[in-house]
């Protein structure tokens, strides 16, 4: 598995737009982040009635524990960015038909989507590291100090980050490997990501009881609910949200694994 | 042993039979031409070998084993077209295929790209690359770490005459120090010249297979002329086992069975008669007569 690794890193390495794609990456998470937080300061510095009213309701959600939350929230946000650069990476190879000359060289096809499963994973341990770094960052900027004594007890974001991005970067992937022409599974990921989940969703929380959460991307979108000072708005809502995130880490698990054993099913029967 | 055992494969694409039932065995150290029009199969059958296509019905060995990743490593291959990374360089590219195939060291590919006259591009992007650029870089690929095995497909697609003949020499020269090259293609002149074995393709189906003299030569074709050739063709005709009289211009190409033709009998016979011979030559039936003739163009 080593030398599997070893090679995709090799295509990888010189690929301009993975790292283009990443420095996006690098600036959306922060981006995003720093932007709600400049908004906070600016709402609750202010010395009037309303300032203190907005303090009062919103807390503050940058400092720890909260931090790790709200900066998943917004992150989460973007990670259709990345998922560009995982849809690039398995249609490339059905444009340039490496993926048949990776057999032909030696590769098993077991191995080829072995590589791409590592690719896949790869993004996601980046993802998930600019996300925590961004956090910490954020929490120990955002802190009084001494922090508080449960000042880490929110940490479990940061794997329910990596479950989120892993099974949303996966539903990317199985766009490309599926149509495996670039232009059409990137906008099919894009249109439906943006889109078509999000008007369902919406839908069928009013008509249908909410079958929506169990739409492929609501699936893990529901892992990481909305920010605590924005659940105060209905904090009946907000609380099932929260007792149903375990649940929803099953489901996510469930899905994921379905979706790496289809590959490998029609990997292993499909002509390449 | 035979380095690859094919064994009744069948290939369907939808209501089209790509191959049916295709046998033949490529000996060791051969250089083994797979021959047939656009459309015969050639491609099909080589992916099967390679596992990109998976067979309906039937079997392959490669060196005695069922193929396998491991078996494939072993084999240097070209596959219908050149297939690269586009935004890698030629170098970077033969990376992969070394880091895949487990053959050649670092040194190899500078070797192999100087073998293909692309060393001064190695550090091109391979989207830069002229067609004939690729299909060298995909030889190179096959060629790295020297696999006692390499499968061509179609090796001279895109190249100039140069090139052409450059791989020509290629291909006899590896043949020379041993190695077994499967080779197809539709040109017959190209087989020709550097095959030992062929097998003819029609349709999905063998037509012939075997070493290039016997499947080219069914019978035997002797050329003579003389200054009288109206006296020369009058006796001749009398000739003991002549089966067939041809005139070619001043040339007489006589058919005998396979094996029953003498030019020192001939020689005699035209002498006893009176006439002298200025050309006496044997002739093997070109492989595109043969050709034409087995698939019925």
């Amino acid at each position: 598995m080593i030398k599997v690794l070893r090679t995709e890193w090799l295509k990888i390495k010189n690929y301009w737009a993975f790292w283009g794609v990443m420095i996006m990456t690098s600036l959306a998470y922060p981006g995003i982040n720093y932007m709600f937080w400049y908004e906070y300061h600016n709402i609750v510095k202010k010395e009037s009635a309303t300032g203190k009213i907005a303090k009062m309701l919103l807390g503050n959600p940058f400092v720890f524990p909260e931090t790790f939350h709200t900066t998943a929230f917004f992150s989460s946000i973007f990670v259709f960015i990345p998922a560009i650069v995982v849809i690039m990476l398995i249609t490339n190879e059905y444009t340039y038909k490496t993926n048949r000359q990776n057999i032909i060289d030696g590769w098993s096809r077991q191995q080829f989507l072995a590589g791409k499963f590592m690719n896949v994973l790869l993004i996601t341990l980046l993802v998930t590291l600019l996300y925590a770094i961004i956090a910490f960052v954020i929490g120990f900027v955002a802190s009084p100090q001494p922090l508080v004594k449960d000042a880490f007890s929110e940490v479990k974001y940061i794997g329910l980050f990596a479950l989120q991005s892993f099974s949303q970067l996966s539903i990317a992937f199985f766009i490309g490997f599926l149509i495996r022409r670039s232009f059409i599974a990137l906008s099919v990921f894009v249109f439906y990501f943006i889109i078509l989940e999000n008007f369902a969703v919406a839908i069928l929380k009013v008509k249908a009881n909410d079958i929506g959460k169990y739409l492929p991307l609501e699936i893990s979108d529901r892992l990481i609910p909305i920010p605590r000072f924005i659940g105060r708005l209905d904090e009946k809502q907000y609380a099932q949200w929260l007792s149903e995130i375990n649940t929803h880490v099953w489901y996510t698990i469930i899905l994921t694994a379905a979706i790496w054993g289809l590959c490998y099913y029609i990997n292993k029967k499909r002509d390449l | 042993m035979a380095v690859l055992q094919i064994n009744q494969a069948e290939k369907s694409y939808g209501k089209v039979k790509a191959l049916k039932g295709v046998s033949f065995e490529v000996p060791e150290g051969s250089v083994f031409g797979i021959l047939g029009p656009n459309g015969s199969g050639k491609t099909t059958l080589l992916s099967i070998v390679l596992d990109v296509l998976s067979a309906d019905k039937g079997d392959f060995t490669w060196f005695g084993q069922p193929g396998s990743p491991e078996n494939r490593k072993r084999i240097g291959s070209l596959l219908e077209t050149p297939n690269f990374y586009h935004y890698m360089s030629a170098v970077n590219n033969l990376q992969i295929t070394r880091s895949i195939s487990e053959r050649g060291s670092r040194e190899d590919i500078d070797e192999v790209l100087k073998r293909v006259s692309l060393f001064e591009r190695r550090n091109s992007r391979f989207s830069t690359f002229s067609l004939g650029m690729k299909q060298r870089l995909a030889i190179a690929a096959a060629l790295l770490g020297r696999p006692r095995v390499l499968v061509l497909d179609e090796p001279t697609n895109g190249l100039d005459p140069v090139g052409i003949l450059e791989i020509r020499q290629l291909i006899q020269q590896l043949h020379k120090e041993g190695f077994t090259i499967i080779m197809a293609s539709h040109l017959l002149d190209e087989v020709e010249k550097v095959c030992t074995h062929v097998a003819i393709l029609k349709l999905g189906e063998v037509i012939t297979s075997g070493a290039v003299d016997d499947v080219l030569i069914d019978e035997d074709i002797i050329e003579i002329a003389s200054s009288t050739p109206e006296q020369l063709k009058a006796i001749i005709q009398g000739m003991p086992g002549l089966t067939q009289l041809k005139e070619d211009g001043n040339i007489l190409n006589l058919y005998f069975k396979k094996g029953e033709a003498s030019p020192e009998q001939i020689n005699k016979y035209c002498f006893d008669n009176g006439i002298i011979l200025e050309h006496l030559k044997i002739r093997k039936k070109r492989l595109e007569a043969k050709f034409f003739e087995l698939t019925g163009n």
